[in-house]
């Protein structure tokens, strides 16, 4: 009971998803044109400017390090909590005929 | 136990072959992060490839005699702190502002050069080693973790 109750709202969610993702009622695919001026507007501004504000010619680089640093510190925040807490669980918790 | 002694004799003359070009990669996708596709988490992940495939093709045991667990840690510790380091230079007009950029005495050079992008290639170096050096020491630690009940 639980299982197909589950199951159909798992289904209800992926049709909602597919409705919005469809270009003729929701999200368009692969802006062009007015469209990339008027929904791309950021990224418009990160290609003219990247360059002369942060100085590294890889626009990613200067977005990821410069722009949004906070997400990247962030990133690597969650980079050394995974790196602790895999290496604090895998550890001897029993002293069982080592080697 | 024959397990410890790593894979056949091929594998290990090719591993230590490839070992020093995918590090010499892995360098070269760090160090040119601002230039050309690729970064820190890229060039990391590729330089913790050339540790695994130490690790899979030699065997734990030779592994253990080289890698030390506190020097790891410590590394991991130290990329965190240069890339705060870094991003704390400009302090004095904003957190992440990119001073060496505007008006460093160093890297800032034309773009598209090595020494250009301010503070870029230093928070590439930083989060280079923490990847590689986390990388590395979680996969001795899966490797380390128990045997198979011997």
């Amino acid at each position: 009971m639980k299982r197909t109750l589950g199951a159909l709202s798992l289904l209800f969610l992926l049709g909602v998803l597919l409705t919005v993702a469809s270009p003729s009622n929701g999200v368009k695919f692969g802006p062009g044109g007015s469209e990339w001026t008027k929904y791309r507007y950021t990224d418009e501004y990160y290609i003219e400017h990247g360059v002369e504000e942060v100085g590294g010619t890889n626009i990613v680089t200067d977005i990821v390090f410069d722009y949004r640093g906070y997400d990247t510190l962030g990133e690597a925040t969650v980079l050394f909590t995974a790196i602790a807490g895999a290496v604090a669980l895998l550890r001897p918790w029993r002293r069982d005929g080592d080697e | 136990m024959s397990s410890e002694r790593g894979m056949s004799l091929i594998v290990k003359t090719t591993a230590r072959a490839t070992i020093p070009l995918i590090g010499i990669f892995g360098a070269y996708v760090v160090s040119h992060g601002h230039l050309t596709p690729g970064g820190g988490f890229q060039g990391g992940a590729t330089i913790a490839g050339a540790g695994i495939l130490f690790l899979i093709a030699f065997g734990f045991g030779e592994m253990e005699k080289r890698y030390s667990h506190g020097l790891y840690s410590a590394l991991e510790g130290l990329g965190g702190l240069a890339f705060l380091g870094a991003a704390m230079l400009g302090l004095g007009v904003a957190f992440f502002y990119n001073t060496l950029w505007h008006n460093g005495p160093l890297f800032n050079g034309r773009p598209g050069t090595l020494l250009s992008a301010g503070y870029l290639p230093i928070m590439n170096l930083a989060v280079g080693l923490k990847v590689f050096t986390g990388l590395v020491s979680a996969m001795v630690a899966i490797a380390a973790y128990r045997r198979w009940g011997e």
